[in-house]
Parts: structure tokens; C-alpha cells; sequence
């Protein structure tokens, strides 16, 4: 057999059990696949984007209006990103409810949750390219968040902002963390991620000696549902950019006064009303980075008790402690998530 | 399996149809660049049937964003229209200095007559300044009848706050009395339908079934005043206002009635042939009553028994008179021609002294600003009229030459 990358990629053959939807629900697979047309939709945005305070807004418009199939590039960058998300969201839940974080597999765990951390930062970034009053409110609070740490936060703010207030370098950073600060350790961590899904065996599941179902299917069959996989979600994709567009707002002007909504990006609904509960630090730094910990904390938290017996199902008894717990954090990340739209 | 490649594949051509067809659904962008800002705009992608809105604001040169606001690249109606100044009218006294003014344009100097915001801000119809000195000394609220406060503070007045006020009867008038100033929305009805702002006079009022005319015009038939001036009375004694009862079927009956008797040019011309610019929208001072800035007389165009009405010969092609004939010519004014002024020195720019017919007493011509109806007439120099040098007030011309209604 050649050992070429694609062959690398896929194994000659690989348990069935590994490859079912109903237990992996392919959310890990659709996080690689939105990836890559993030990416591709990202490299086709910039040659029409201008990363300055005055432009900004004004070539994301021309990207919309004028320049043909200009809208539907950006609506699937939007798109693929917020799906890409989800889907991570979705994947890590996967992992947890499904045990699939035990040794040998924990460093992969790490690798992934980074993985999360790394794609959160780059959507908030991509959020703030667009510099109009839809997001003026957002960049103000976020920005002075970081400042709101004791000791380090005036010069981390002073690093992420370019100086002691928002401008025209605030842009050009977030340009530079979004099109390659991020990205490139992205793609490290990325590959790296995908290489100890290998390196540890494949999607977990029982070991041969006391696995159930013996069956296994060759790559070919893996490909193609792979590619059936990636159909169904360009399906999805095309009709969301279709159908919902990506938002617009006016540009900010420079020296007005926000005339912005006051609502953060989706995903930090939840922060934003954490905020509304007291220190800016403890209640917006503090206690995300908390609730970050545990999550990371979970391949360590009585590990014993699960075993790889009950590897390859959903709700294994033995981690029944991780999984309340991951399901109360959820739970409450949801919670504050719609009480900060109501709020609003 | 096959099957569900064929039912996605299908499914996902589809939708690829759905692009092309979403592509081809976008409007073709249709662009200008305006030559003063340079920057293209896009507004006439949607707006193409518009017409120009004056001679003196060709599309050309000026664009729509200039004025307006708005996104000048949006194609879509919510993003495109976020911006707009003022809403449908960015002459509104809120946003005027931002869609009107600049040194070029309507907030200059007084020395090249380019200061109409300036006056316009702190003129009567714009502070209602009269209106409330009259109201809160008739109360007991002003010791004298100095203008003190206006609708905004401007220039030396408060604003006026109905709810600070102690006396009900100053608190009704601020709920009831205060739908006519250029700064208000006018009343829910369709004979009190206009603008605010510049285009309370200078556009006409949207029509009967809603729509909007893109219009900004010097030419104003006595009936564009009609919406504030001829509706009705205000009463002190039960602070409200009483629509007129009447249904006029001619000019006569139709123009401005709480004036019971008129001369006949005061029914027949309309109000912009003696109502100056200045008098309309003042002159950059605060004023306590309408009767401080309004000044012309009979005599102002038709003269004494002892001296003719000031005229002057236009020898500068950058006069006012020229200008204003462009806006609204009405007259074919050239450099040479002789033209009638006020007492502070506004031309009367419509009436001319004929060409031809200088002499000891010449013949006027005037040309109705709204109509182009040509009049002519004599002064009252050379004339049988009975007048007193020193009784020059309407009511005394009124005696002989008015019509009774």
C-alpha cells in the first residue's frame, strides 16, 4: 500500500462501532469539514477586505453588494464559523457523555478544549473586523474586560488594543491575530489533534477483547461517508447563506458616540450576563476561566471509576460525576445565555 | 448508500441553482460619484425614477448622501436607510446643520446671503419665541413682553417647558397650542399635512395618498402657508385651537382670513411677493413679535405721493436678484435691469421697472413668484390718491382700495 497522506489519514480498515452516527454523531468530523471551508471562504474575504477604521465597513458592503457571489463568501464565512461552534461544542459534549476522554487519550482532550478556546477567540476577532455600531458596543466591553485584571490588565489591554484607547491599531491586531496569530496555532494544534486521534486509536471505543461488535469497515466506506457527510452539511450551509444573511451595520464613525445595541456575539451572551452580577473581573474573567478549568479538570476528576468496558456508548455509569457536572455547567452557560437575550 | 448520495447531491445542485438565482435576483448596482464628495453612491440602484429635486441641487453634483445620509453602498433598504438624517427629511431642525450647512451652502456669511440656518433657528416660526412671550405674560409668567424662551434654547432663550410651568393654563398651552412651529409635527389631518424644518415652506407637502415629491422649490403658492397660517383661531380663553368652519370655493374666501378686508394685490399675488426672505425666515436676531421683523409696507413697492419705491440697477452678476431669478425664473432678469428693494435693502427681484418706461414715473412689471402672471402698475407719484404722509399703515390704504369679504 502507498503510504500516501490520504491513505495515512484513513486506515485500511476501522471498527464499525467507531463509525457509527449515533454515537459519534459525526461532530468532530463536521468540525474539521467546517473548518476547512472557513478557511477557503476566509482567504476569498480578504482580497476585498480593507482593515481600516474608515474602510472597514465600507468593503465589507462592496463585498455584499458589488462584488458578484460576494455575499454568498461571506455568508458562508459567517456561517461555517458559528456551525463550527456549534459543532466543537457539540463534539466536546460528545467526548464527556461518552467517556471518551480516559487515558490514553487526555493530552487529545487538552488539545481539543484549546482547540474551542482558540475558535471562540477567532469568531470574537472576525466580529470585530467588520468595525460597525453592530459591534462597536461589543469590542468597547470585551477590550475593557482585559482591562479589569489586576496587575497585568492595563498592559495586556495595552497589547490587545495597540494603545490606551480603540483605533485604527486595535484593527490592524485583531487583523493580524485574526488572519494569522490564531490561525497558525490553530493549525498546530489542530493537526496535532487529529494526529493522537490516531496515535490513540482511533475514536474510542471498547478494546477488541470485549468489544460486542467485531464488524469492521474498510476506508473506502469510511470515505464515503465522510463525503456524504460533507454534502449534507454544503446543503446546510448554501441555504443558511441563502436564506439568513450575514449582519450589517453602519460603519463607526470616528469620535461619535456608540450608537450601538448593547449586546455581545451569541457566544458571549452568557459572559455579558455574568457581568450584570457585579466585578467586572471576578464575574467576566474569573468565573468564565472557571468554568473553563473544570471542563479541562474532567479526564482528572475520579477517573477510576469509569473503565474502558463502558467505553463506546452514551452516559457510561462510571462517569456519571463528570457528566452532572458538565450538565450543570452546560445547563447554566444556557440559561444565562437566554436570560441575557430576554434581558435585552 | 448511492441513494443518499444522489438524494444530497441533488439536493445540494439545488441549491447551487438557488445561488445563481439569488445572484441574478440582486439589483444591478447603479452608480454615481457625485463630483463634490467623489465618493460613489449607490442610492439610484432603487431610487432611479426620482426626479431632480431643484436646478440648484443637480444629482450631478451634489449626490443623494450629501444631504441625506444613509449608506452609500447598501442595496438593501434597512442597511441603505439606517443613516438617513432626519428620516425622509434631512431638513428637519435636528439634523439641518449636518444635511444644509457648510460654508458653501446654507450656513455661511450673511456677506454672500449664504446664513439661512443661522436665521432660520432663531427666526419666529422657528422659536415660536412671540407666541410664548404673548402666552406667559397674558399669564402672569413674564413681566413684560420680551421674548424670553423658545420651543429650543437659542441665542439668549430658554426652552420653553410646559411642565415647569405653575399656571394650568400655560401647561394647556403647551399641550394644545404649539402644532405650528417648524420644529413641530403638524396635526392629523389632511389641510394640515407638511414638512418641518426648511421644507415646511420649501417642499411641497406629501399628497393625499402618502406618497412623498422629491421637490425643494423658491415658487410657493399662498396655499404651501395655508398648513400653519390659514387653519383656524387660537383662543387665550380656553387655550384651544378652533378649526375654521368655512368652505371657501374662491381665492378670496380661501386666502388668509383673519384678515377681513384686502387690497387687491393681497388676494391676487401670494404671500412670497411682499413677505421678503427676511421676514420669512428672519435675519439672525431673536425678535418678541412677528411685527418687529415684518416691514414691508404698500409703499414699499408702490411708493408716496412724494418719492417713487427704492429700486436698484443689477451690475454685478453674482447678485441675489440674479440668483434668486434662477431658482425660480419667473423673469427674464439681466445684468442692466432695474429692480425694486426694500427699505434694508432686499430685492425685490420679481418687480422691475419696465424697460423703456424710465421717465419722471415709471411703469412697473411684476411677476407672480408662484404663477409667473405678469402685473403691471403705476406708483402712487403722479396719482389722485388722498394718502397722508404720515398714515402709511395697510388700514389706512385699506379705507379706499380694500375688498370687503
Amino acid at each position: 500500500m502507498r503510504p500516501s497522506f490520504y491513505n495515512h489519514l484513513h486506515p485500511p480498515t476501522i471498527p464499525a462501532a467507531q463509525a457509527r452516527l449515533r454515537y459519534t454523531l459525526g461532530a468532530g468530523g463536521l468540525a474539521v469539514f467546517l473548518t476547512l471551508v472557513v478557511g477557503l471562504t476566509g482567504i476569498l474575504v480578504t482580497f476585498y477586505y480593507t482593515p481600516t477604521p474608515e474602510q472597514a465597513a465600507k468593503s465589507v458592503q462592496e463585498l455584499t453588494f458589488l462584488v458578484p457571489f460576494g455575499w454568498l463568501m461571506r455568508n458562508l464565512h459567517y456561517w461555517s464559523a458559528q456551525l463550527l461552534i456549534l459543532a466543537a461544542v457539540l463534539h466536546l459534549l460528545r467526548v464527556v457523555f461518552t467517556g471518551a476522554y480516559l487515558p490514553p487519550r487526555r493530552l487529545n482532550y487538552l488539545l481539543g478544549l484549546s482547540l474551542l478556546v482558540i475558535c471562540l477567540f477567532m469568531d470574537f476577532s472576525g466580529y470585530v473586523l467588520r468595525w460597525d455600531e453592530g459591534v462597536h458596543w461589543a469590542l468597547v466591553a470585551g477590550t475593557n474586560l482585559v482591562r479589569a485584571i489586576p496587575w497585568v490588565g492595563e498592559g495586556l489591554y495595552s497589547a490587545l488594543v495597540g494603545g490606551n484607547q480603540i483605533g485604527a491599531v486595535t484593527l490592524i491586531r485583531f487583523y493580524a491575530w485574526h488572519l494569522f496569530g490564531l490561525t497558525i496555532i490553530l493549525i498546530i494544534i489542530g493537526i496535532w489533534h487529529i494526529f493522537r486521534v490516531r496515535r490513540d486509536g482511533g475514536i474510542a471505543v471498547p478494546p477488541p477483547e470485549i468489544r460486542s461488535d467485531q464488524a469492521r469497515i474498510p476506508r473506502k466506506v469510511l470515505a464515503r461517508r465522510e463525503g456524504l457527510a460533507m454534502l449534507w452539511a454544503a446543503v446546510v450551509l448554501i441555504s443558511l447563506a441563502i436564506l439568513v444573511p450575514a449582519p450589517l451595520a453602519p460603519g463607526i464613525q470616528e469620535g461619535a458616540a456608540s450608537v450601538s445595541e448593547s449586546l455581545a456575539p451569541w457566544f458571549f451572551l452568557w459572559v455579558q450576563q455574568l457581568l450584570r452580577l457585579g466585578d467586572p473581573f471576578i464575574c467576566g474573567v474569573l468565573i468564565p476561566l472557571g468554568a473553563l478549568l473544570i471542563v479541562a479538570l474532567v479526564p482528572y476528576i475520579t477517573p477510576q471509576r469509569l473503565s474502558s468496558t463502558e467505553l463506546g456508548r452514551w452516559f457510561p455509569r462510571g462517569g456519571r460525576n463528570v457528566q452532572i457536572l458538565v450538565a450543570i455547567l452546560g445547563g447554566m452557560i444556557i440559561l444565562l445565555t437566554l436570560l441575557a437575550l430576554f434581558h435585552h | 448508500m448511492y441513494r443518499h448520495f444522489f438524494i444530497a447531491s441533488f439536493i445540494l445542485f439545488m441549491a447551487s441553482g438557488l445561488v445563481f438565482w439569488q445572484q441574478n435576483r440582486s439589483p444591478k448596482p447603479v452608480g454615481i460619484t457625485p463630483t463634490i464628495t467623489g465618493q460613489v453612491e449607490y442610492c439610484l440602484t432603487c431610487h432611479a425614477d426620482l426626479p431632480e429635486i431643484s436646478q440648484s441641487h443637480p444629482v450631478e453634483t451634489f449626490g443623494c448622501v450629501l444631504c441625506h445620509g444613509g449608506e452609500p453602498l447598501a442595496l438593501t433598504a434597512d442597511l441603505a436607510h439606517s443613516t438617513l438624517r432626519g428620516g425622509a427629511n434631512p431638513s428637519d431642525l435636528s439634523v439641518v446643520e449636518a444635511s444644509c450647512g457648510g460654508e458653501m451652502c446654507h450656513s455661511g456669511t450673511p456677506q454672500v446671503n449664504r446664513d439661512h440656518i443661522q436665521r432660520v433657528t432663531t427666526s419666529l416660526q422657528a422659536t415660536y419665541a412671540g407666541a410664548v412671550a404673548q402666552v406667559r405674560y397674558a399669564f402672569s409668567a413674564e413681566p413684560d413682553l420680551t421674548a424670553r424662551m423658545g420651543i429650543y434654547a437659542i441665542d439668549g432663550l430658554a426652552a420653553f417647558d410646559p411642565t415647569a410651568e405653575s399656571s394650568p393654563a400655560l401647561q394647556a398651552f403647551g399641550s394644545n397650542c404649539l402644532s405650528c412651529h417648524l420644529s413641530a409635527q403638524p396635526l392629523e389631518a389632511e389641510e394640515y399635512n407638511r414638512w418641518s424644518g426648511c421644507s415646511a415652506c420649501h417642499s411641497p407637502a406629501p399628497r393625499e395618498d402618502g406618497t412623498l415629491v422629491h421637490k425643494l422649490t423658491t415658487s410657493m403658492p399662498y396655499t404651501q402657508c395655508n398648513a400653519c397660517h390659514n387653519r383656524g383661531n387660537y383662543s387665550l380663553s380656553d387655550m384651544q385651537f378652533h378649526p375654521r368652519e368655512d368652505a371657501p370655493t374662491d381665492r378670496l374666501h380661501d386666502f388668509y382670513q383673519p384678515i377681513a378686508e384686502f387690497t387687491r394685490c393681497e388676494w391676487t399675488l401670494d404671500c412670497e411677493d411682499c413677505h421678503t426672505r427676511q421676514e420669512a425666515m428672519g435675519d439672525g436676531h431673536i425678535y418678541s413679535s412677528k411685527k418687529d421683523i415684518q416691514y414691508v409696507r404698500c409703499r414699499t413697492c408702490h411708493g408716496t405721493l412724494d418719492s417713487l419705491p427704492l429700486t436698484y440697477t443689477i451690475t454685478d452678476e453674482n447678485d441675489l436678484a440674479l440668483r434668486l431669478d434662477f431658482l425660480n425664473p419667473v423673469v427674464d432678469l439681466k445684468l442692466g435691469d432695474t429692480i425694486l428693494m426694500t427699505d434694508k435693502g432686499e430685492p425685490l427681484w420679481n418687480i422691475r421697472v419696465i424697460p423703456g418706461e424710465e421717465g419722471t414715473v415709471p411703469t412697473y412689471e411684476l411677476f407672480s413668484k408662484a404663477t409667473g402672471e405678469r402685473f403691471t402698475f403705476k406708483p402712487v407719484m403722479g396719482s389722485t390718491c388722498q394718502q397722508k404722509p404720515d398714515q402709511q399703515e395697510a388700514r389706512y390704504c385699506h379705507e379706499c382700495h380694500a375688498t370687503q369679504r
